[in-house]
């Protein structure tokens, strides 16, 4: 019998269809759910604290309204760990994990593209990632700020809300090549997420613009805060490029390794461990 | 999606999202009013607040009068025979009955001349109507009813005034009295019976909802202000293009509070926090290194980006402690 070549959008959406059921019910979810689950306990901690009058965070002396709590967790919550280590866990194990079980093989033997099972893999991680971690934002934001300022806020959660998609989506397509193409791409992925990023942030010259932090951070609409020596020297090395500029290159970035990725997987020849 | 349990995360999971974007989409473009689900949209008092108020104070009098700051300069204050001839002429014990009072003004043509006739001063307080309104009739006013309230008027003796000053004062609510020009006291009540107050007014309560934690505080339209408040021309001219304003602080042990404004473009308000920035300097500069002068510099911060600039300062019991010890010190010398 000869089986029909299925096309490379079907194949990616059946992939997809099968992927996030996986992925949810993974044992990493519970590491998602724990990363993702701390900014809502810390902002119930918060509201209750601010339930009896006292204020949760000064700066200077100051009380920092919901709002700037709300900012502090999208920075150091959100922006410079959720999001990298989602990218890096989720990104680096869409291929990995299939060498490491060893059932790559059942895949790679049905009539489908090699690319479109990372294609379907991948929007499966967006959807599986997007549906944990957009609405936790939305939580701790409905949670800490208060609703009389809602009207004036809700434009920047929504900014909130797309820069966080697009960087889990550009963290994990760049970290779907890492997983693709090295053999120990957890390692490397950390070591880009944690390392890389960090150093070349807080050092002056143009070695940041190598980085997604740095475009991503050119994006956020609440202000930075300074947690330490080395938010400060990236405080003070930091450049804010134009919103377009951050955008171009953030989509170029989640374009191109997405292609390089898919072209690595496409030719790529995954020996087995015995 | 075969699985029935993903089905149900994802169907669980985006109605979370859809929900919560649902909700902060209606708050903010479809004009739901702030107050709907919030308690801290500002005093009840707003409510006889016209619409069309350009600037809204308030102060929590019973805070401040309980405040550690007010008991520690209490000894300080002026005798007590003026506060006690006041109190058994009215009735009212400034110190112990007003709770808080609530100011705004409404800018009017001509306002430059005749500034009593664009405010408002609205004060919560235990007071004993009849005495008032005797005293008043004693004094030649006049007591009438507008809308059911009562009004006690009293009409300008300078028939030649083009501006009289026709005061009045409303009984508002039970511990509520309204004090302005009649037009003023009128439509505050009007204001209250129509629910076209300044609550329904969004950007002015947007100022009001972002200010926490402080027991006093004004918003306002700064330019509303300036084109009718006859300020020469030359002047007007040099100053910066702020459209809104608000500044809250808060009174207990110490003093802190914040200065913010908006200002027409960013670059008015880069020029702003400049400028701000310098004369921060020069304070710190002249600060120099005399103790309580040189922290209180220090609690200066300037901050804001795009169009606002802000300023805020914060001022501990500690540091009033040492301003107090230096200003003795200075007395001392004097006195030697």
């Amino acid at each position: 019998m000869i089986t029909r070549r299925m096309g490379f959008v079907e194949a990616s959406r059946r992939v997809f269809d099968l992927s996030l059921g996986e992925m949810l019910w993974s044992r990493r979810t519970i590491f998602m759910a724990l990363v993702v689950g701390g900014p809502v306990l810390l902002a119930i901690i918060v509201r209750v604290i601010e339930s009896f009058g006292m204020s949760a965070l000064r700066v200077d002396g100051q009380r920092v309204g919901g709002f700037g709590v709300f900012g502090v967790m999208i920075w150091m919550l959100f922006l410079r760990f959720i999001v990298p280590v989602l990218g890096v866990f989720y990104g680096t194990a869409l291929m990995a994990d299939e060498v490491e079980d060893k059932t790559i093989t059942y895949l790679f033997t049905r009539p489908i593209s090699r690319g479109s099972v990372l294609v379907g893999k991948y929007l499966a991680y967006l959807a599986c990632t997007f549906l944990v971690v957009l609405p936790s934002v939305m939580i701790v934001y409905f949670l800490l700020v208060p609703f009389s300022q809602v009207p004036s806020t809700f434009g920047n959660l929504l900014v909130d809300l797309g820069l966080l998609a697009l960087g889990l989506a550009v963290y994990g397509g760049v970290f779907a090549f890492v997983g693709a193409f090295f053999k120990r791409p957890l390692v490397i992925g950390l070591v880009f997420a944690f390392g890389w990023e960090q150093v070349t942030l807080a050092i002056p010259g143009s070695l940041k613009q190598f980085t997604i932090a740095f475009y991503m951070t050119g994006l956020v609409p609440h202000a930075m805060p300074s947690d330490g020596v080395t938010s400060v020297l990236q405080g003070m090395f930091r450049e804010n490029p134009a919103a377009w500029v951050c955008l171009a290159w953030l989509f170029a970035y989640l374009g191109g390794f997405l292609y390089l990725a898919t072209r690595v997987v496409e030719r790529k020849e995954y020996i087995l461990e015995q | 999606m075969s699985n029935r349990k993903t089905r149900y995360f994802v169907a669980i999971m985006g109605t979370v999202l859809a929900v919560g974007l649902g909700t902060g989409l209606v708050a903010s473009y479809m004009g739901l009013p702030v107050s709907v689900f919030s308690s801290a949209a500002g005093p009840d008092e707003l409510q006889y607040v016209p619409a069309d108020a350009a600037v809204v104070a308030y102060a929590n009098v019973r805070d401040v009068m309980n405040s550690h700051l007010r008991q520690r300069f209490k000894s300080l204050e002026p005798s007590q025979d003026s506060r006690n001839e006041f109190e058994e002429k009215t009735g009212l014990d400034l110190e112990q009955d007003v709770d808080s009072v609530v100011a705004a003004v409404m800018p009017k043509d001509g306002m430059a001349n005749n500034p009593a006739g664009s405010f408002l001063i609205l004060a919560r307080a235990r007071y004993q109507a009849s005495r008032l309104e005797a005293l008043a009739l004693e004094h030649g006013a006049q007591v009438t009813e507008y809308q059911g309230k009562r009004l006690i008027t009293h009409a300008d003796p300078d028939l030649n005034d083009p501006t009289p000053d026709n005061m009045a004062l409303g009984f508002l609510e039970a511990d509520l009295v309204g004090f302005g020009s009649i037009e003023s006291v009128k439509a505050a009540i009007d204001a209250r019976a129509s629910n076209r107050n300044i609550v329904s007014n969004n950007d002015m309560m947007k100022l009001v909802n972002e200010i926490e934690n402080a027991n006093a505080w004004a918003v306002g339209k700064f330019d509303a202000i300036a084109s009718k408040a006859g300020i020469p021309a030359e002047i007007a001219s040099a100053m910066p293009a702020i459209s809104w304003f608000s500044a809250a602080g808060h009174i207990n042990g110490g003093v802190s509070g914040t200065f913010k404004a908006e200002a027409k473009d960013e670059a008015t308000a880069k020029n702003l926090r400049d400028l701000m920035g310098g004369f921060l300097a020069m304070a710190k500069m002249q600060a120099g290194n005399k103790p309580g002068m040189q922290q209180l510099a220090d609690s200066l911060a300037i901050s804001g980006d795009g169009n606002t600039v802000a300023l805020s300062f914060a001022i501990s019991s500690e540091m009033i402690d040492l301003l107090e010890a230096v200003a003795k010190g200075r007395q001392g010398q004097i006195r030697q």
